[in-house]
């Protein structure tokens, strides 16, 4: 790595080094925000299996004055959970701006809000390009995908089961059952391409304040609003928002579920499988790609050279490995691509792999010089991007490398030679002659 | 006496004895108390004058080494100076195929097969010979002193070519004359390091060396202005003008009927010989036989074979009528052969269009309608006539003098120097920067003039008291200079008349010196780089802006930072600032530059993707407003407008003009006041208070208050900005992070 | 009107014929190595219209080669020609000094040219 090649994860790699480390990209040590301590045994069985995951809680009231992300401008916390809805301010040196810095230097967040969340959440959210109804005691009200309880309600309580499909972000276990959800919804900033929506609500929902009569039709309905959303940052920090707080809630874990209109009824709902598979994506035990040993060098040779030169037949090879949670382990795909690249792609390749984590692959320089790259952009949902991009110039031929010797012009260099013959005759006769 | 075998030609043979020189000098006493003989005497005061000019044409381009410091001027030497240190370091080998992957990132520039390396090589063989005779000099004092050296070199051959087409004494004046033009010395001041520097001894050697086998008919001599024909296309561009003088001038003798064999030995071999010797330059490759622009020379050649061949079969054929029958076939047949050849050559794209560059050299507003990148140069605009006056001073007034005297004794060689300086001054209208070309042929010109008046007028002064001396010098003069009947007068008022002009001469050629000194000093050694103002109490205040600028850009970004700038400035920061530009000051890709323009016209989001595009770390811009130095990228805006504009429709000129005029205060248009490069230049300077009793934001380079004060940069942050805001650095923000 | 012209170009060819054979010896010479070296560049160009002007530096180099022979034949003959007034003063000896110079060189650079 110490030879001139330039890894980028995304232009950021000092503050991928403060913390999810290229070594162990999972987090461990998280700051946990609450309103009040209530919140603590309420959601429990969450925050019981962070911990037995190995996660290191450090539970806080939000306005405690003593509360701050960092210290002597180290961070403190590897990831942060805000389960404080209601907060206007928080206590300490934090702010939203120092939250988003604290996401914007790569750690993790998870924000749950709640009907008449306060302005301080919907800012954040709005930052990550998370939009919450602006109607503060709207609820997301469903009047078909409602879950089914003793009381017939005003059809707040949801049963969703409107999943993201990405086996990455939710795992490869299928959700079981429909996840219970109570809150407010929120439409995803259309400018913003890094928000997905993981729980979408139902053709049939609508964001209203469920006490009064809809004078208006409402400003978020349908599939367009969502209910719980995350965010994958350029820099890869991830970010999980919820609508609901009570979806955390040990209440919603154990609870019996049964979709309205559904006959099944499930004995506990999916809110426990969600979550924790939610949180594993987010605190980066799953889907986390790291690229290593880029190496590119001329056919039959070994070192990397300083300049290609047009034309020259070339192998570019690269590691890739993926974070299970404890160990790296050889990512396998078949649609890694590499592009040779100055201004447009001049190559575009399928690297091959040898299902340990190798990819390869040969080419030819293109007959263009210039200032190349060796791009490898790879995208894909719920994984980390990986951006590498490696500078390497590409010179035209030295005068001394072009063929010497051409048949097609053997003529011209007989009558050269034959110039120069008959310019030594010509000299000898004419002397002679006089 | 060793003095007087200086190289390049043999000694002048004293034949000539009635020089201006031994006129002037002879009056003196203390050449007689020498005892030596008159031509001995001649000689040695020749020899002295010549030595004494040499060293003036030296000392007179230090001024700005003693003003500032040695260092390299302007834009394009900065280059100069990086290729040089790049041969010096690296060796030949590697120069010629230096592929420079700093520059026009990310295309890159093959510089061995882009430039002259006339320029470079001279510089690295003077600093191998210094160190050879082991003087430990840096490469840069000898970039320095290169253009001064060469300047010298040309008063030399100046006054050669002087004797050549007059007599020494005529040669003698045009090295004076040409040693402190000021024309000459805007180009050739130490540290310009610039091609036109050794391109105009080149020229000149050519042009002397040329007349001189046209005078002898001699193979060597066409031979040796071949090799300075080759000398000046490796040097400079310009030798496109000798290869059309050349042949234009042996038009002119074909069709005044002065054709000689001498002409046709001194043009075929000079031209065959010239010709293969700059194909080995890399960057004019096959031109000679594919652009237009060497036609002509190609066309004279082959006329030349043709009309030696019909001079030759007349000669064998005595009979006129049967030549006249020979004369019809072979004329026919030549004439529909070259007509088929050239079409089909031009139709098939063979012989490529002449350049713009060319065309705006015959038609001056052809630049301004077609071509935005040439026109947008200062130094391609049509010369005024303050600028004549500048940088002739006298001479202007000389020349049509000397125009007449070469008219009265029409030679080859006359004829020669009166189609050069007709020409060049023609180009000299049309373009600032071919003052410098016609410099040469109106210094020669107007030494003709000077001397042939000035010998005249002495002549008269002493035809009566020469009448009681033996006149041993005279004799030869008298016979020579037969065209003059004033020697028949000797009327007293005459006399002192003659007194009279000879003083008045003397007076203006003072005038002349003083005048070029001035400019000198004044005008011409400013390194452009370092800007010097005076101060409020007339102190001399020197902005070092760039160059902090450069050094900041060089120890604070990372190595392979890419830094966007207008491409004045491209050669200066990779040379100084070491750093990866986008584009510069060699305008081969006018699509790349038009992206810069287009970047530096749109809106900060806009500009923002396109500096993505090219992987823009740093953008430069070189701001005067808080100094009032006027040459700054928002006067330079509207070029950047219209060459983006040329290629990218969307910009258009009438956006940033309100009723065409072009503003940056309130009443600016809208697109101006939040284009690219207004935010850049102006940012934070709503803030500051420039000159005392105007408003904050006075913009001291317009003279006006700016429009926008509240400017918010969302994609870049600015980085540096340098102790007068001349130059200002911004870094373009990574893409945010959670969008 | 054709058969006049090719009657005049008849009268012309024998008139030329025998005003040529009066030239001296070693002209002749010269002419027929001057000869040799346009027939030489012809028959390049006309092989360079069959196949194409690939290596342009090759084709320009043999027919440069040819013609630049050509014309410095035709200078030295003309300077060694005592018929010429104008080159009086110029030694025969000399004349073909410049002209071996001339050659070397354009030798010398037609070998640099030529790969």
């Amino acid at each position: 790595m110490s030879k001139k090649l330039i890894v980028l994860f995304l232009g950021l790699v000092p503050l991928l080094c403060t913390c999810f480390s290229p070594d162990t990209p999972s987090d461990r040590r998280v700051l946990v925000l609450l309103d009040d301590f209530a919140i603590k045994s309420s959601h429990s069985i969450f925050f019981n299996n962070l911990k037995s995951r190995g996660f290191d809680l450090d539970f806080k009231l939000a306005d405690d004055p003593t509360i701050s992300l960092q210290r002597y401008g180290q961070y403190l916390y590897d990831a942060l959970i805000l389960f404080s809805p209601t907060i206007e301010r928080f206590g300490g040196s934090i702010d939203a701006a120092a939250i988003l810095d604290f996401v914007d230097s790569g750690h993790d967040l998870i924000v749950a809000a709640n009907g008449n969340a306060s302005d301080l959440i919907r800012e954040i959210a709005t930052e990550c390009g998370v939009d919450f109804d602006e109607d503060s005691s709207a609820l997301v009200i469903d009047h078909s995908g409602y879950a089914v309880s003793a009381t017939e309600g005003d059809h707040t309580l949801i049963a969703s089961d409107d999943f993201i499909k990405s086996d990455v972000i939710l795992g490869s276990e299928k959700i079981k059952a429909p996840v219970l959800f109570q809150g407010i919804g929120h439409s995803l900033n259309p400018s913003n391409s890094l928000v997905l929506k993981v729980l979408s609500a139902s053709p049939s929902a609508y964001s209203a304040n469920p006490k009064s009569k809809l004078t208006s039709p409402p400003s978020l309905t349908g599939t367009s609003m969502s209910l719980v959303s995350v965010v994958q940052a350029r820099n890869n920090a991830r970010i999980l928002i919820s609508g609901s707080l009570s979806m955390f809630s040990n209440r919603f874990f154990r609870s019996d579920v049964q979709k309205a209109g559904s006959p099944t009824k499930h004995d506990k709902s999916g809110n426990e499988q969600f979550v924790t598979e939610l949180s594993k994506w987010v605190f980066h035990e799953r889907g986390h790609l790291k690229a290593v040993n880029v190496k590119h060098h001329k056919v039959g040779e070994v070192d990397e050279p300083a300049i290609y030169r047009i034309n020259d037949d070339l192998e570019y090879s690269v590691e890739i490995y993926e974070w299970s949670g404890k160990t790296w382990e050889p990512y396998v795909a078949n649609d890694v691509q590499v592009q040779f690249y100055m201004m447009s792609p001049y190559v575009l390749k399928t690297l091959s792999t040898d299902n340990k984590g190798y990819y390869f692959t040969a080419f030819k320089v293109p007959d263009v010089y210039g200032v190349f790259q060796f791009k490898v952009e790879y995208e894909r949902l719920g994984y980390t991007s990986l951006s590498l991009s490696k500078q390497i110039p590409v010179r035209p031929f030295r005068h001394n490398e072009y063929e010497r010797f051409i048949p097609a012009a053997y003529p011209y260099y007989g009558a050269a030679f034959s110039m120069m013959a008959g310019f030594f005759i010509f000299t000898a006769v004419h002397l002679y002659h006089k | 006496m060793a003095a007087s075998s200086k190289p390049g030609s043999p000694r002048p043979p004293p034949s000539s004895s009635s020089s201006m020189a031994q006129d002037l000098f002879n009056n003196f006493s203390f050449s007689k108390t020498l005892k030596l003989k008159t031509k001995q005497q001649e000689l040695l005061i020749r020899v002295t004058v010549l030595t004494l000019i040499y060293i003036l044409a030296f000392i007179t381009r230090l001024f700005s080494v003693l003003r500032y410091e040695s260092m390299i001027h302007e834009f394009d030497p900065y280059f100069n100076y990086r290729t040089t240190l790049y041969l010096t370091k690296n060796g030949f080998a590697e120069f010629w195929n230096w592929f420079d992957s700093e520059s026009w990132y990310p295309l890159g520039r093959i510089i061995g097969g882009t430039l002259y390396p006339g320029l470079m090589l001279t510089a690295a063989a003077l600093y191998w010979v210094l160190r050879f005779l082991r003087f430990a000099v840096h490469i840069r004092e000898v970039c320095v002193l290169t253009a001064p050296f060469f300047a010298s070199n040309t008063t030399l051959v100046a006054y050669f070519f002087g004797k050549e087409i007059w007599d020494s004494g005529a040669g003698i004046v045009a090295a004076a004359l040409i040693a402190i033009c000021p024309g000459y010395i805007s180009r050739s001041v130490a540290g310009s390091y610039d091609n036109e520097g050794v391109a105009i001894f080149a020229l000149l050697l050519t042009f002397y060396l040329f007349v001189k086998a046209v005078n002898t008919g001699s193979l060597a001599w066409a031979l040796a202005s071949a090799f300075g024909y080759f000398y000046m296309v490796s040097a400079w561009g310009g030798y496109v003008f000798i290869i059309n003088l050349v042949p234009l001038y042996v038009l002119v003798l074909l069709v005044t009927g002065r054709y000689s064999l001498r002409l046709y030995v001194a043009y075929n071999c000079m031209y065959v010989v010239g010709m293969l010797l700059a194909m080995q330059i890399r960057f004019v490759g096959f031109q000679h036989v594919q652009s237009g622009e060497h036609m002509a020379a190609m066309g004279v050649f082959f006329l030349m074979q043709v009309f030696f061949f019909l001079d030759w079969v007349r000669h064998l054929l005595s009979d006129a009528k049967l030549f006249e029958a020979f004369l019809r076939i072979t004329v026919t047949g030549a004439v529909s052969v070259g007509a088929i050849a050239l079409g089909v050559g031009t139709a098939s794209g063979y012989i490529s269009p002449w350049t713009g560059r060319f065309y705006s050299l015959l038609d001056p507003t052809y630049a301004k309608d077609h071509i935005p990148i040439i026109a947008s140069v200062s130094e391609h605009q049509p010369t005024a006539w303050s600028s004549f006056m500048f940088d002739f001073h006298i001479l202007l007034i000389l020349f049509p003098a000397g125009l007449y005297f070469c008219f009265k004794r029409l030679s080859d060689a006359t004829i020669f120097i009166v189609m050069y300086g007709l020409t060049s001054m023609y180009f000299a209208g049309v373009m600032v920067r071919l003052i410098l070309v016609a410099t040469p042929a109106v210094c020669l010109i107007s030494a003709i003039a000077v001397s042939a008046t000035v010998k005249n007028l002495t002549r008269l002064v002493r035809s009566q008291s020469q009448a009681v001396q033996s006149g041993s010098s005279k004799g030869a003069s008298t016979a020579k200079s037969s065209s003059k009947g004033v020697i028949d007068n000797s009327q007293p008022f005459q006399r002192n008349g003659a007194i009279f002009l000879l003083l008045g001469a003397f007076y203006l050629l003072t005038r002349y010196a003083i005048h070029c000194t001035w400019v000198t000093s004044e005008a011409y050694s400013s390194p452009s780089i370092v800007l010097a103002a005076r101060g409020a109490h007339g102190n001399r205040v020197i902005f070092d802006d760039y160059r902090e600028a450069y050094f900041w850009l060089r120890q604070n970004t990372p190595p392979d930072a890419k830094v966007m700038s207008w491409w004045d400035y491209g050669y200066q920061i990779t040379a100084m600032g070491n750093r990866t530009v986008i584009v510069d000051n060699n305008t081969w890709n006018n699509t790349h530059i038009a992206t810069v323009g287009r970047a530096m016209s749109s809106y900060e989001d806009e500009a923002y993707e396109i500096m993505r595009s090219l992987d823009v770390d740093y953008v430069l811009v070189v701001f005067g407003g808080v100094t009032g130095y006027s040459s700054d990228d928002i006067n330079k805006f509207l070029w950047m407008v219209r060459i983006g504009g040329g290629v990218f429709p969307v910009i258009k000129e009438p956006d940033y003009l309100v009723n065409g005029e072009y503003r940056v205060d309130k009443g600016a248009a809208p697109k101006m006041l939040n284009c690219l490069m207004y935010k850049l230049s102006y940012y934070r300077f709503g803030e500051l208070t420039t000159e005392y009793g105007k408003p904050p934001g006075f913009d001291r380079a317009r003279g006006v208050e700016i429009g926008n004060k509240d400017i918010k940069l969302e994609y870049l942050e600015e980085a540096f900005t340098t102790q007068n805001w001349i130059v200002r650095i911004y870094k373009v923000k990574p893409p945010k992070n959670r969008w | 009107m054709a058969r006049s012209t090719s009657k005049d170009a008849q009268d012309l060819f024998r008139a030329l014929w025998s005003a040529y054979s009066a030239t001296p010896t070693n002209l002749k010479i010269i002419d027929l190595y001057v000869m040799y070296a346009v027939f030489t560049a012809l028959i390049q160009v006309v092989y360079m219209a069959m196949v194409g002007s690939f290596p342009f530096n090759s084709f320009l180099s043999g027919v440069l080669s040819c013609v630049g022979t050509a014309v410095l034949a035709v200078c030295l003959r003309i300077q060694v020609n005592k018929e010429n007034k104008e080159f009086k003063d110029l030694a025969p000896e000399r004349a073909f000094a410049d002209f071996v110079l001339c050659n070397l060189v354009l030798h010398l650079v037609i070998m640099n040219f030529l790969g």
